[in-house]
Formats: C-alpha cells, structure tokens, sequence
C-alpha cells in the first residue's frame, strides 16, 4: 500500500519556523512525530496533507526536563524513552507502566505521548494518567503560547481543541508533594498488544483524596468527577467501592464496537475500578510512592 | 524528489526518495535490501522491522525522507560478516517455519540483546511480542534466544 | 529394519541459514526487471448485485495507465473441483471485495489511483449471510447456472438450489441405534469463518513472453495444480501445459489458503495480454483478508445415543457448511467431513448430512485441519456432556469408544493402524487427569479439559507425487520435487529419507523448491500427505538411484549386484570384504574399467508414487462402497486452563498433545508442528473472530482487529508426545501429522472451561468476554 497523494516535507530546525509553516499551511498541514498515526492514516487515505511538518529536528521538543517542579515531555519524546527516563521513574513510575502498555517496543520506540493525545483517539492509553497528574498541554502559535488543561484538550472522538495553526509542543506536569500512588488498569483482548477496550487510572492520597480517569469507554477520555466527589474524605469500604462504582458506571458510555460489547465494557469497568483501588491502596500502605 | 544520505548496514548510501515514500518501499525497490518484509503495511506485525540508530523500528511506517542522516541496520547488515550468536542459536532450534517473520524477529532479537545481554523468558517475550509469527508457536524462537545468551 | 541413521532424528532443517541470513527470495523479492507492470484491482462494494455497467474510460485515460481489464476480456471459468468462479466478475458480484476490474501501469501509484477511477453500476439483489437462510427452498439463487457447473464426480450439486454438494453417509440402522440408547444428546454448536492469517500475503507475477511461453511465479502450495487450473482457463487462448510454466519460491506460510488456485490466475491472465512485461498482482493485508479463500464455517446438529456402560449406539450429524460465492474448493472440505464426522469413535449406526451452501461472503476453501476442527469442536464437546451425565470419566467413556485398528469406518472399510490408545494413555498421564489443580489467586479458577484428534487426507483417488534424484561430481545430490515448503520442513525431510537410503548425509543433499518445467509432479502440498506421498516418491526414487549404482558397479567390477551394500557413501560388497568405490567416484563420470573404457553415466534416480487403493465412486445415498480416504492420522491432547472469573480472561498453563506419527521422519519439526498448530488452533478458539457488517462487508481485515497470538500469549508449557504406530504404506512407517495438531485446541478449552466455571459455551470463538458474560449470567440466575 503506498501514499497515494502528494505532498511537501519540512523539516524545521526550530520551534519558530515550525509555527511560520503552521499558519501558512493551516489545516492543510500534518505535523509528523512518530508517525504511526500519521503514517497508517495517509496510506489509508483517511488524511491527505499538503505539508507535513517533521518536528523531530526541534531539539526542545526531544526533552524530559524538570524545572521549578515540572515535569515537561516534549512532543517528540517516544514512549521508549519515557520508560528509559530516569526522571520518570523517579517521579512518574506510573507513566512508565502505562507506557509499557502501548503497543510493542517497535512501535514505543517511535510513537509519543503527545502523538497519543493529539490523535485523540477515546482509546489513548496516555490520557487517564494525564488527567489524574492534571497535566497542562502546552501550545505555540505565531500568537504565542497558550496552555490547556488536559480536562479541556479532549473536544470529541478524534478531536481536540488544537487550532490549525497551532504546534503542540509537549505536555507538563507538576509535581506532586503529597503522598500517594496510582495504578493503571487496562482491559485487552489478549496479552499481546492491544488498544484499551476499557482503561482506568487512579491516583489515592493519604489525606483520602481521589483521583479517577478513564478512556475508551466514552466519546472522549474524562476524570470521573462525580465519583471523585463521592469518595474525596472517605476511608475506602467494600460498601464505599460498591457506591462509587455505581455513580462510576453513570459517568460512563460505553459504545459496542468490533472490539467489545457495551456491556462487557461495564463489566469490566466495574471490575477494574474495583482492582484498581485496590492495588492503588495497597501500594499506597506499602508506603511506595507512585 | 529529494536526495537523502544514510549509513546502510555500514555503507553510506544515497538516493533519490519522494515525500511519499516509506522506508520500507524505498529499501525493498530502491536499495535492493528485501530482508525487511511487507506483511501489513501498518504497523501491526513486525516483518519490516529495522535497526534506526540501535532502535527497532517499523519501517513500514517511517517516510524515507525522516531518516536523512541517519543509520539503518537490517538482516543483511548483521550477516554481512558470518551470522551472529542469536542466528545461529535460531538455526540450531530450528526456530522458523516460513522464516516469512525471521528478518523482523532478528531485528528485534538483536535491539534485545544489545540493550540487555542476560533476558528473562519474559523479558524476550517483551521484546519479541511485536513480531507477528503464524507458524511457529513462538516457542523455538524465544528458546533460541534464550540459548543464544547462555555460556 | 537396521538402525537408522538419518531418519528419526532431529536434523536441523536444510533451509535453516537461508531463513536467518535473509537469503530466502519469496515471490515478491525476486528481481523482476525493468518492465515491471503493477496491477490496481477494483472490487465490488455490493454482496450480491448485477453488475449494470462498468465505465473505464476515465481510468483508461488516466496518464500512465497501460491496460484495464474486466470480466468481458476474460469469460473463462475455473476452480479445483467445480468450476463455479471468474477470473474477474462477470455478469453479477457476489461478495464485498470481489474483483471486478484490474489497472495496469508501470507505476503502482497510478495503478491505485486509476482503479478509483473505474465506474461500477450495480443493481442489487437480495444477499444471503447465513447458510440457513441459503437453503431455504425460496432463497436467492446465487448460482443460476449451478445445474450447468463441470464438477467431480463426487460431488452432488443441486441445481436451482444454493447447495454446491451434499454428501450422505449412512451405515447401519439409525432408528434402531437410537431405540437402543438409555441416553440420547442433542445438541447445535456453531463454529464461524477464519482467516488463514499467513505473514506472507499471496503474490503473483505472470509473464507471458513474445513466443507467448508464460510463466507465473507464485506463493504457491499448489504449482502443477495451478498450472494445470490455468491452461484449462485459458485454453481458449490457444495455451497448452508446454507453454505455461509455474515456479515456486519458498512461501511465507499457507495454512490451505495457498492451495488451488485463487487471485493467480489474475497475474496469468492479465500477461497473456501484455506480452512481454511481468505484471505484479500482490494482495495488501486487507484483501488478504477479505479475497481469499476463508476457512468455511459451520453449523452442527449433533445427535448421539449412548447405552447406560458409556458404549455409543448411533450418531446423527447434520452439517451446514457457509462455503461463501464459490465452492470450487470448499466443497471437498464439506466431503471430507461428510465421510468422517464420526470422530475417531466406533458408533455401529451412522447418519452423516454435510451440506455446502452458498452464501454471498467471501470463498471458503482448504485450512488446516480441512473441516475437522469445525466439527470436533461440537463433536468432543458433545462427548463431554454424555460423560457428565453418565458421570463416568469423559477420557474413560472416550477410551471405550475409540476406534481401532480393523474397525469399519463410516464409509465401510477398516481402520489403518493406529496409536489412539497410547495416546490417550500417554496425554492423560502427562496432564495428572485424575488431579485438581488448585489456583493460587481467589479470583481464578482452573479447568482441565480433553479432545482426540482425528484426520485423514482429503484428495483425490489418484493424487500422485513424483521425485527425481541426481548426483553431482563430489557425490552430493539434488532432489527434485514439487511439494513446497511451507515452513512444516518437507525440504529437510525429503532429505532425510534419501540419505537415509543413499547413505549421503542430509548436509550433502540440497531439495529443489518445485518448478513445473523443471521438477516432476507433485498433486499440491495440503492434506498433510507430502511426507507420506512425496516421501515415498523420493524414497523410490532414491531405491532406483541405489539399484542403478549397483547395477553400473555389477558391470564394471564384476561383482553380484544382490552382494553390494551401500554405507557412508560408498558401495560395499558382502562378498568381498576389501572392496570399497566412493560414489563421488563414479555418480557422474562412470567406472573405467582395465581396457581404458567407461561404465555407467550420470545417476538419476527416478521415483513415483499413487495410492492404488483409492476410489471415490460409492453410493451417493450412502457413501458406501469406495475407499476415499487413504488413512486417517490419530492421537490425543489435554490442557490446564487457568480463568478469571471476573474478566474471563485465560490462561493456558499446561498443553499436553500425543500424535501418532506412524514414524518421524523428524522430531523435531513434528514437535514444531506441535507447537505452532496448537498454538493457531487455540488463536482459533480464544481471539479469531472475523466481524462483517450487515451488508456482508468485513469491518476487521487487519491485525489490529483480527487479533493472532502474539509471543506473549503463548501456554506456559507445551509437552509434545510422538507416538509411533507405522503406517504401513508409509516411508519408513510415517504418515502426516501437520494439520492434526491443531484439531483439538477448541474443543479441549470447551471443555476445560466447563470444568472449571461449570458453563458449556457452544459458539466459537470463545473470547475472554464471552467467558466473563456467560459466567456472570450464570452467577446471576
Ligand atoms: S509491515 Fe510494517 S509492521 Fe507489518
Ligand atoms: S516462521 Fe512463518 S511466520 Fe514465522
């Protein structure tokens, strides 16, 4: 299968040229990372750019930095490197299990994070970690720089809140003092790789706070508020589980796909919120900070 | 059209691409390197995986204009001078049927053992797990890997 | 026999550095030079529609556009045992994804974009999808002509009907068997279609040069087969078998898929039209999935009666094949099943329907396991559940019941040798049958289930191999064969069977991958018979090598031909102690003898062999009085399923699988086919699942969505057991194996699955979703 169509490849040594050709190009353009996306979808002539902007040469954007207690991940950073990263299995293991999730190591070795979110597919396995860290995603145009809450980036299925001439050039966290511990919980069709039918991803704090993400079982990738709200002072029961599952199960909606039905995917939610509290607590006992 | 400079299995090497054109069908019709396999054309099954600087790597899913400048490592590049431990390990295990994924399994093999010499059974499995394979079960690979580091 | 050297042993394969360097040449790695034309298909979009028109002209004037064909330039039928398909649609589609027209250009992407170009108007019609609608007397036709079709004498088409064959076995008193049980079970089990999934998708490349020689280069199972199909399709184009040519590169795996003759005849057909140029006609991954013979799926009625001490008294199976638009080849694989869907059981009352119908999904054809693993699924489940009433041990019950040597099969003859018992002793020892495995984690549950195998080569009556044998200089040698190498090691076999005859050590012997001009006939490699049929052709052919150099040795050293002896590649004289030639010596230069003149010549040995026992020809109401099958390959297996109970997800972590090989020629690639048709064969059952929509249209033509195991989805531990009870008539006692490993995947995770969560699921495949929701209705009621 070949690309059918034609186009022009830029390669931009820096950020600003980047963003010269964003404007120019507009929504005719594709701005090229990892390219396993970008790449599966011009063969299939699901998209069919003038431009595509390779951002690789833009050396800011291959970082893993920490400044002034945020965690920055440039929009070239590969999911391999997020696992290599030292800073991120310092800080951040949880991104590094997650990331152990996506795909196989051919493709972690190429595909991003920030690649993940802007594809925005409800699937991306990035985003329930995202949410629960409240990460920022950071943005430039010619207008300047402009950063969006993670809550705020999702606009639909495939859809977020990017403008065309907008470059995303990667995502930033802050770092969190408190004492807590996470897990993500990802439903698959087999071991081998798979995109999320389901996937859920909680944050507990020692102080009973909670944080709750979800993706692929809903139109975009999304906090559970409500049942955040719910837990947010409680000592975690069998009964408070059973309560917050339910409110749980209403924030979703989930649709039946060639991958899973409807129903197994609340199935599964119910247990994998369930699990993953439980492995989020237990962790958190252990005194293992996330 | 534009000229683009690669180190190829050692050898520098250039030619002519279009924007268009991946990695993959550049190396198969351009460079006469066929190791790398065409068996999904999107990403899912590994026969066309390639060394891109010491990574594994789709080449099915690269631009051939992305990797000006850098260095690509396949199958004929590790054989060029005798087999490596690994191939031969895959020999004596009779590790492939069709032998249809073996460049893909040896490219990924090799990243492996490079960036950790001493695997677990799962650590292979890991590894390998992005190498679609109908024939063989899996197992005489992994054992062949495994082989190859003992001693 | 004296001790063997070569055979039996667990040589590594002869192709095996080949496939590591990235040596091995497949079809489409072959340098076909400068005049190289590249074939964009157009497909149907429609199920089952008239086609109203087809308007090329935009295409045909698209700039680099060099021919665009349809069905009008080719109105010639084809297909292996009826000729009920197209080179290209014709008058009517009748699947999403048929080929409708092909463009042809130097450059594939113009190729592509000119066939988008291509206009098809479609009149639609009502479209069938499930086979039970097809045979509803008021179903569409989707095969008018069906009645007009050439096909085999053995197969029994129905005209004005969408039934391709029918076949009907009947032994005994059926009634009389059922009056008789203390415990009658029926039951429905479905199995749907599957993907044979090889990595290598099909590829083509047809050249026709200006003599009008045309010669096709295929990723093939089948290449005389092939070339045969295609001078009959083409003969109105003036060509004969002198002028086509196939040869066959090493293939990336078949699975059946590559057998017959599917999207070839496309790269055929187009080069005889464009004299001089090879056109390249490769299939993506998608089409691979969506146009090419698909594994048929079934529906099964199954009946069985059974006395009170576990003795079976009659069967009545009724199966309703999904063959898809065409059955050419499909349709054998009804047949095979409609002589042997018994299992591998004596039951002394036979009733046997197996009928192909039509439907308007993709053709369904020949996959390992040819039909059998649809019906054991329902057929070892079923003896499960009569265990489990009769609350006897299913592999107690089995062993009661298990067919025997002398025993008469369904169609009336008895059963070859066979190891069944030993396996099944062996499988249930290794598993600790009678044991419990306790789960270590609360959430999970463990369940051990059991399935026999049971197989025989489905062909022809008179499929036949053939072998040529020849010496170089330095005394090694080439064999010349045309079965093909799927990765099952047929090259590596063949060549221990002739060193073990010649006395040359399997490093000296290289196998020729088959070109039909070149290397002698071979029927197709599918059956798992080319160890057993090939295997006796190279076997007699390397006796023929063998008596030649006896007799050259007799006429020039004067010894008696019945004294000599060959060993470590030399001849030997009982008689004379001290007497010792090297072949290299005289293989291809002779003997000279004391007057200065030569003996002998160049050895080449010559070998053939057919089953001379065979026949198709038997009552059609009954199916006695033929000898279809030539012997049926047995043996047994077990698994240890871990499941969770919550996400149904499974776990396999022990396989046990017996089979009786009669002899292995090789161990160790039998114990390869162990493992890698298990592990496709519970891919089957666990994550294979084609999805159309409701317009017939497939929505998972990719490895994102059609999942096959990966190298982290594999049993923990997998014990092969080869059993050897010879095949008579079998090289060296040895008879196939490959197909049958994969026989028993689905049925024993049935059953592991009912021991362990108390739910019997009927439906493959039987996914970790299906588990989780049948156990949670189960815990809900
Ligand atoms: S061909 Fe590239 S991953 Fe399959
Ligand atoms: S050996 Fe055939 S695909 Fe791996």
């Amino acid at each position: 299968m070949s690309i059918l169509h034609d186009f022009e490849y830029y390669k931009p040594a820096d950020i600003k040229s980047a963003v010269e050709l964003l404007d120019k190009f507009g929504n005719k353009a594709k701005i090229l990372a990892g390219g396993t996306d970008l790449v599966v979808q011009m063969k299939e002539n699901i998209v069919t750019p003038d431009a595509v902007i390779d951002i690789k040469a833009i050396d800011k954007l291959n970082e893993i930095s920490l400044d002034d207690e945020t965690l920055f991940i440039g929009a070239c950073v590969t999911f391999t490197e997020l696992m290599e990263s030292e800073i991120i299995q310092k800080y951040f293991p949880l991104i590094k299990d997650m990331s152990a999730t996506v795909a196989s190591m051919g493709i972690r070795n190429r595909a991003t994070l920030v690649g993940n979110i802007c594809s925005a597919v409800p699937s991306a396995d990035s985003a329930p970690i995202l949410l629960v860290y409240d990460a920022e995603v950071v943005i430039k145009s010619k207008s300047g720089e402009r950063i969006i809450p993670i809550e705020q980036w999702f606009a639909g299925p495939k859809k977020t809140v990017r403008k065309d001439n907008e470059l995303v050039t990667g995502v930033a966290i802050h770092l969190i003092k408190e004492n807590h511990a996470g897990c993500y919980e990802k439903l698959g069709r087999y071991s081998g790789e798979d995109l999320a039918q389901a996937g859920i991803c909680v944050l507990v704090f020692e102080d009973q706070i909670y944080h709750v993400a979800f993706c692929a079982v809903g139109p975009v990738p999304k906090r559970a508020e409500i049942t955040e709200k719910f837990l947010n002072g409680k000592e975690i029961t069998p009964e408070v589980i059973k309560q917050a599952k339910k409110l749980l199960l209403e924030e979703i909606s989930p649709i039946s796909d060639i991958r899973s039905s409807k129903e197994y995917r609340i199935h599964m939610m119910d247990v994998m919120f369930d699990r993953g509290m439980k492995k989020a607590l237990n962790k958190l006992r252990g005194g293992t900070h996330v | 059209m534009s000229e683009i400079k690669i180190l190829l299995n050692n050898e520098e090497r250039i030619v002519e691409v279009q924007p268009y054109e991946t990695l993959l069908e550049v190396l198969r019709e351009k460079l006469g390197v066929i190791s790398p396999k065409c068996g999904c054309d999107r990403g899912d099954c590994g026969a066309c995986n390639v060394l891109l600087n010491g990574r594994s790597v789709r080449s099915c899913l690269i631009l051939a204009v992305e990797v000006d400048g850098q260095e690509i490592i396949t199958v004929e590049g590790i054989s060029k001078d005798g087999l490596s431990k690994v191939q031969e390990s895959m020999i004596d295990n009779n590790s492939f049927q069709c032998g249809f994924c073996a460049p893909g399994v040896i490219i990924s093999a090799t990243e492996l053992l490079n960036n950790n010499p001493h695997p677990t059974r799962e650590d292979i499995k890991e590894a390998l797990s992005g190498n679609l394979c109908r024939c063989t079960g899996y197992l005489p690979i992994l054992e062949a890997v495994e082989n190859a580091t003992k001693e | 026999m004296d001790k063997l050297k070569y055979v039996g042993k667990p040589v590594v394969r002869i192709d095996g550095k080949e496939k590591v360097s990235g040596a091995t040449r497949f079809t489409d790695d072959l340098e076909y030079g400068q005049n190289m034309l590249y074939a964009a298909l157009v497909e149907s979009t429609e199920a089952h529609a008239l086609i109203k028109s087809i308007d090329t002209t935009e295409a045909e004037k698209y700039r680099g556009v060099v021919a665009v064909f349809t069905g009008k330039d080719f109105p010639y039928k084809f297909g292996l045992y009826m000729k009920d398909r197209y080179i290209f649609a014709m008058d009517r589609v009748r699947f999403v994804g048929e080929q409708v027209a092909a463009v042809v250009s130097r450059d594939k992407r113009i190729a592509e974009k000119a066939a988008k170009l291509v206009k098809v108007e479609y009149d639609p019609l009502p479209a069938l999808f499930d086979q039970m609608e097809s045979l509803k007397n008021d179903a569409v036709l989707i095969h008018p002509d069906l009645g007009e079709y050439v096909h085999v004498p053995w197969f029994f088409p129905q005209a004005k009907t969408n039934i391709a064959h029918w076949r009907k076995t009947r032994q005994g008193d059926i009634e009389k068997g059922f009056a008789e049980a203390d415990y009658i079970l029926e039951d429905t089990y479905r199995v749907p279609r599957y993907a044979h999934c090889p990595i290598e998708t099909h590829a083509a490349v047809g050249l026709c040069d200006l003599s009008g020689r045309l010669t096709v280069w295929a990723s093939s199972q089948s290449p005389h087969t092939q070339r045969n199909l295609f001078v009959e399709a083409l003969a109105p184009l003036g060509f004969t078998h002198k002028d086509v040519r196939v040869i066959a590169p090493p293939i990336g795996g078949g699975f059946g898929g590559k057998a017959g003759v599917s999207m070839e005849i496309l790269a055929a057909a187009m080069a005889t039209k464009l004299r001089g140029n090879p056109v390249r006609v490769i299939w993506s991954r998608e089409r691979e999935f969506y146009n090419t013979s698909q594994r048929l799926g079934v529906i099964a009625k199954l009946k069985i009666g059974v006395k009170n001490d576990g003795m079976f008294t009659a069967i009545d199976h009724r199966l309703y094949w999904d063959a898809g638009a065409s059955a050419e080849y499909g349709a054998n694989v009804v047949n095979a099943v409609g002589l042997s869907a018994t299992g591998p059981y004596r039951f002394p009352n036979i009733f046997i329907d197996s009928v192909c119908l039509y439907t308007n999904l993709p053709p369904c054809g020949a996959y390992r396991g040819f039909g059998y693993s649809e019906f054991m699924f329902g057929l070892e489940s079923h003896i499960n559940r009569i265990a489990t009433h009769l609350k006897m041990d299913p592999v107690t019950l089995r062993k009661k019941n298990a067919i025997q040597e002398g025993d008469i099969l369904a169609y009336g003859v008895p059963m070859n040798p066979s190891g069944l018992l030993k396996a099944i002793d062996a499988v249930e020892k290794e598993i600790e049958w009678s044991k419990k495995v306790k789960p270590i984690d609360s959430n999970k549950v463990i369940g051990k289930g059991f399935s026999l195998i049971w197989k025989a080569p489905a062909m022809p009556p008179n499929a036949s191999s053939a072998a040529f044998i020849k010496f170089s200089e330095d005394g090694s040698l080439n064999i010349l064969v045309s079965g093909m190498d799927m990765g099952q090691g047929f090259l590596t076999v063949m060549a221990q069977i002739a060193a073990e005859i010649l006395t040359v050590p399997v490093s000296k012997i290289r196998t020729e991958n088959p070109d039909t001009d070149r290397n002698p006939y071979e029927w197709q490699t599918v059956a798992s018979h080319v160890t057993w049929s090939c295997g006796n052709a190279v076997r007699n052919a390397a006796i023929n090598a063998r008596d030649q150099i006896f007799e050259i040795v007799e006429r020039a050293c004067d010894l008696p031909k019945d004294e000599l002896y060959l060993k470590d590649e030399k001849v030997k004289c009982k008689a004379k102690p001290e007497f010792e030639l090297p072949l290299k010596n005289f293989v291809i230069d002779g003997i000279q003898t004391e007057d200065g003149t030569f003996r002998g010549g160049p050895i080449l040995g010559k070998g053939i062999f057919m089953p001379e026992f065979t026949s198709a020809n038997s009552d059609p109401e009954t199916s006695q009085g033929g000898h279809p099958n030539v012997h049926y390959t047995v043996g047994a297996a077990a698994i240890i399923l871990e499941i969770d109970k919550d996400t149904g997800e499974m776990h396999v972590k022990k396989v046990v699988e017996a089979i009786d090989a009669g002899k292995a020629i090789n161990p160790d690639l039998v114990k390869g086919q162990i493992t890698g048709g298990l592990l496709q064969g519970l891919s089957t059952v666990l994550y294979e699942d084609m999805r159309y929509d409701e317009k017939g249209k497939l929505l998972n033509p990719n490895f994102t969505d059609y999942k096959i195991p990966t190298a982290k989805d594999i049993p923990d531990e997998i014990v092969p057991i080869i059993i050897e009870v010879p095949q008579p008539d079998g090289p060296f006692g040895a008879r196939g194996v490959g197909e049958h490993t994969m026989i028993p995947a689905a049925p024993m995770v049935a059953n592991a699955i009912q021991d362990a969560l108390g739910v019997r699921i009927k439906t493959m495949p039987i996914t970790q979703e299906k588990v989780a929701m049948t156990y949670l209705k189960k815990k809900e009621k």
